[in-house]
């Protein structure tokens, strides 16, 4: 194997900052490896990344010990376009790395400034390398945001660069496209010997297709393994908050000990353990009770025979939604899954009253919105935004939860702003401005906001999208303690795990229709309706329908519990 | 009432994005769009520059037809005609109070009319020529007769973040909307509601500008391992960028047009 990239003892310091972001960092990569760098955030791992095109030190001037060598650059001698040729870089908010309004000149921009009369082509293979084809002349803003996503692969790929690092691949995609990114990945190291660096949060994914791993803590490495053997370190891995696949939390927890044994994937895990046929109808008894009927209860919300359809910038109109009859009931957790472009933002849009449906009529508590200005609906709906930096109207978090109160001119106002932010543990940053915070915490602060408007149905649109897991898994408890504060909650969201452990109520909605409409059990064991509207459950549920456990264990607990009784069970058995 | 709805409708946020939008890249298929960008510079330059230093009504009325006559070519958005005529009346209506308001008679509407028809065709020239260019084609244009490539290129890429920036100006003014409070009674000729979307209007850019210098900070990394600084400094790349440019038939003969019109206007009318 060749050796690409070496880094001896680096260490980096940003400009004013404290301390340094990386400390004595030493790290050897081989040419065609398929590598994640996994750690907290704030860890440093796009930071590693910049070193290695040159941005640092060249662009981000700070105090740089140690020497990064790159195909043979070394990186402090050569200029950032010269190594942009060997390394291709994209970004976690890939849409401002697109700087040009068609598809084909965006792909080509880069040969193009290096006079490259054959721009062109470069561009078009860059493309065909994606899998972008047919889009050419296409106006950027035209493309949903996975095809933006392989865009700006594609740019980073028209030099044809050795090496491609690419920061949070799948974090704003649904689960079909994020496989798809995924296998592009894969075909791209294999077939054409690219080494490929990921930073990746979603360790199913570094299971099923990277080959190494490095684990960063706090500006360091601290080491780099074999991907099975380094995601079988369940004990270092969640110390750092970093969670292993599901099958492996699982097969830990049951006591498997052996760490050599551990399952990191579904097909090891299901060679791990043995179908449970023979006792399925024992466990069959624990089969809760389903749903309870709606007819008892009130409803907060109706569509009826809703369509709803946009204008685009050609001046046509594109049908969104259509044949939409939904009742939501007090007490209803919905969420509202299917694919990028299904519809799912329309329909919450068309709740809040900020659109009107083209036919059909939307109630929300018995008020047509047709007739109410969304401002009055704001006492009865809120609405969250996918993007929380949309949110933030004043210069700090304090105002911002305060902002509908006092409008309304809601008296002692204060103590339920103290109550809220407390809540959300938001008290400490009450002054900051909240578009200064990291994700986690400007979520944290959407939340608080939307709580603050005291609705009864709260909408929230990929209120865990663009998190680490860590944060995921914190925002989705916040989540779920909302179910005590409002009447009926309705989530849009590609984020299976939220929907398995969260949700009462399941909505499919494929291409602009509510193809399925029931509790999550009736979702997650329909294979077919999986597979149409591309929804992939999380991998232990996946795992105990393979197994044929009845009911499906939705959380890695619940497994773990199921399993545990079977085993007592079997004892008894035997 | 109704007519009231309507209006909003057409003055949506998302309905300025589109006409923008299209403005700007979406005439591509007329006459005026398939001249090159120089063609475009010269018509700019005799109509757009001109009128400031002719004074006879019976030139600038031709050359006013004319321009019109382009104008219908381009294709231009109903929208942006709209507003260029409110303007060019509010304008004229405005010197015109004011002139009688400091003690002048009604003698003054001529050389208003005359100033009014000299702002009309400088502003359709500008419209129209505009509007034919798309940003690139404009940019590629400047490239050619010498402005700096930076500059060129923060053209193109300002109208590409156009619609992203009017998309979260949008949502921006929507949490505006969806957690204030609009104010119950209309008032007289609406003015209260007017007065409530015109503060929030401009409030919602705020939020706007430090969400732009985070975008920024990503664009000017990509763009310099794009090798957009190599481009710049090379005079071959920039050969290579715009050696699709020529002068055709097309050009030439519409030169000569618009030329012989305007050499015509002037013999007949001095």
């Amino acid at each position: 194997m060749t050796e690409q990239i070496r880094l001896e003892h680096v260490s980096f310091q940003y400009p004013g900052a404290e301390k340094p972001v990386l400390q004595d960092v030493s790290l050897t990569i081989n040419k065609g490896e398929f590598l994640a760098v996994i750690g907290r955030n704030g860890s440093g791992k796009s930071t590693l990344c910049k070193l290695l095109n040159g941005l640092i030190p060249h662009f981000y001037v700070g105090d740089f010990f140690g020497k990064v060598t790159v195909n043979n650059l070394v990186t402090t001698e050569h200029k950032v376009a010269d190594l942009s040729r060997h390394v291709g870089y994209v970004y976690q908010d890939f849409d401002n790395q697109i700087v040009c309004p068609r598809v084909l000149e965006d792909a080509s921009f880069a040969p193009l400034n290096y006079g490259d009369p054959d721009y062109k082509n470069k561009g078009k293979q860059a493309l065909q390398l994606v899998e972008l084809l047919g889009f050419d002349d296409e106006f950027i803003w035209e493309l949903s945001g996975g095809q933006k996503h392989l865009l700006a692969l594609a740019g980073a790929l028209s030099l044809d660069p050795d090496i491609l690092i690419i920061d949070e691949p799948v974090a704003q995609l649904d689960p079909y496209h994020a496989k798809k990114m995924y296998d592009i990945l894969y075909n791209l190291n294999v077939k054409h010997g690219k080494t490929i660096i990921v930073i990746e949060h979603h360790t199913e994914f570094i299971a099923d297709y990277c080959r190494q791993v490095v684990l960063m803590d706090s500006g360091s490495v601290v080491w780099k393994q074999a991907t099975t053997d380094a995601l079988r370190q369940v004990e270092q891995l969640t110390a750092r908050q970093i969670y292993p696949p599901q099958v492996a939390q699982a097969a830990y927890l049951l006591g498997e000990s052996a760490a050599d044994r551990l399952p990191v994937t579904l097909e090891q895990a299901a060679a791990l353990f043995p179908k449970i046929t023979d006792t399925a109808s024992a466990v069959r008894k624990e089969k809760t009770v389903s749903q309870q009927p709606h007819a008892n209860k009130k409803a907060v919300a109706e569509l009826k025979q809703v369509v709803f359809s946009y204008k685009t910038i050609a001046r046509e109109r594109k049908t969104v939604l259509q044949n939409i009859n939904l009742t939501v009931h007090q007490g209803d957790y919905i969420a509202l899954v299917g694919n990028n472009g299904s519809g799912k933002s329309s329909l919450l849009r068309l709740l809040t009253g900020l659109v009107k449906p083209d036919k059909g009529d939307v109630l929300v508590t018995g008020k047509n919105t047709r007739r109410q200005p969304p401002e009055q609906l704001a006492d009865e709906v809120t609405y969250i935004y996918q993007n929380p930096e949309e949110m933030f109207i004043e210069d700090c978090v304090r105002k911002d939860v305060e902002y509908f109160l006092k409008a309304r001119k809601i008296p002692d106002y204060s103590k339920k702003v103290d109550r809220i932010l407390a809540m959300f543990d938001l008290t400490e940053l009450q002054h900051h401005d909240s578009r200064l915070m990291s994700g986690g915490q400007q979520r944290r602060a959407s939340l608080a906001i939307g709580v603050a408007m005291d609705p009864s149905i709260l909408l929230l649109d990929e209120p865990t999208a663009n998190l680490d897991i860590a944060t995921r898994k914190y925002i989705t408890r916040l989540i779920a303690t909302l179910k005590n504060q409002t009447g009926a909650v309705i989530i849009a969201t590609h984020d299976m795990q939220l929907v398995a452990e969260w949700a009462t109520r399941v909505i499919v909605l494929h291409e602009g229709e509510i193809i399925h409409d029931g509790d999550r059990e009736s979702v997650f064991s329909n294979t077919e309706l999986l597979e149409t509207a591309g929804l992939k459950p999380p991998q232990i549920l996946q795992l105990s329908r393979d197994l044929q456990m009845s009911p499906l264990a939705y959380t890695v607990n619940d497994f773990v519990t199921a399993w545990k009784r079977k085993e007592n069970l079997c004892g008894v058995c035997t | 009432m109704e007519y009231a709805r309507k209006l909003s409708e057409k003055l949506s946020v998302e309905q300025v994005k589109i006409e923008l939008l299209n403005t700007a890249y979406g005439n591509g298929h007329t006459f005026l769009a398939k001249l090159d960008p120089r063609t475009l510079f010269i018509l700019y330059l005799l109509f757009g520059v001109m009128p400031w230093f002719v004074h006879n009504e019976k030139i600038l009325f031709g050359m006013f037809v004319f321009i019109a006559a382009m104008t219908l070519l381009a294709k231009v958005s109903p929208l942006i005609l709209v507003i260029l005529c409110l303007g060019l009346l509010g304008q004229g209506g405005y010197y015109l109070i004011a002139s009688l308001f400091f003690g002048g008679d009604l003698s003054i509407i001529l050389p208003l009319l005359e100033l009014t028809l000299k702002l009309a065709v400088i502003s359709l020239a500008s419209i129209t020529v505009f509007c034919s260019m798309d940003p690139e084609k404009l940019s590629n244009g400047l490239l050619k007769i010498g402005v700096p490539g930076q500059v060129t290129f923060s053209i193109a890429y300002g109208y590409r973040m156009l619609p992203s920036l009017l998309e979260e100006y949008h949502h921006v003014f929507l949490s505006f909307r969806l957690r204030g409070k609009a104010p119950e009674k209309h008032g007289f000729l609406y003015w209260q509601a007017i007065a409530y979307f015109c503060k929030i209007a401009v409030l919602s850019f705020y939020p706007l500008l430090l969400s732009m210098s985070k975008r920024a900070r990503t664009t000017v990394e990509a763009l310099e391992t794009k090798g957009s600084l190599y481009g710049f400094n090379h005079p071959e790349v920039k050969k290579l960028k715009l050696a699709h440019m020529a002068f055709g038939k097309r050009d030439y003969l519409f030169i000569l047009f618009f030329l012989s019109y305007l050499a015509s206007l002037f013999l007949l009318f001095t």
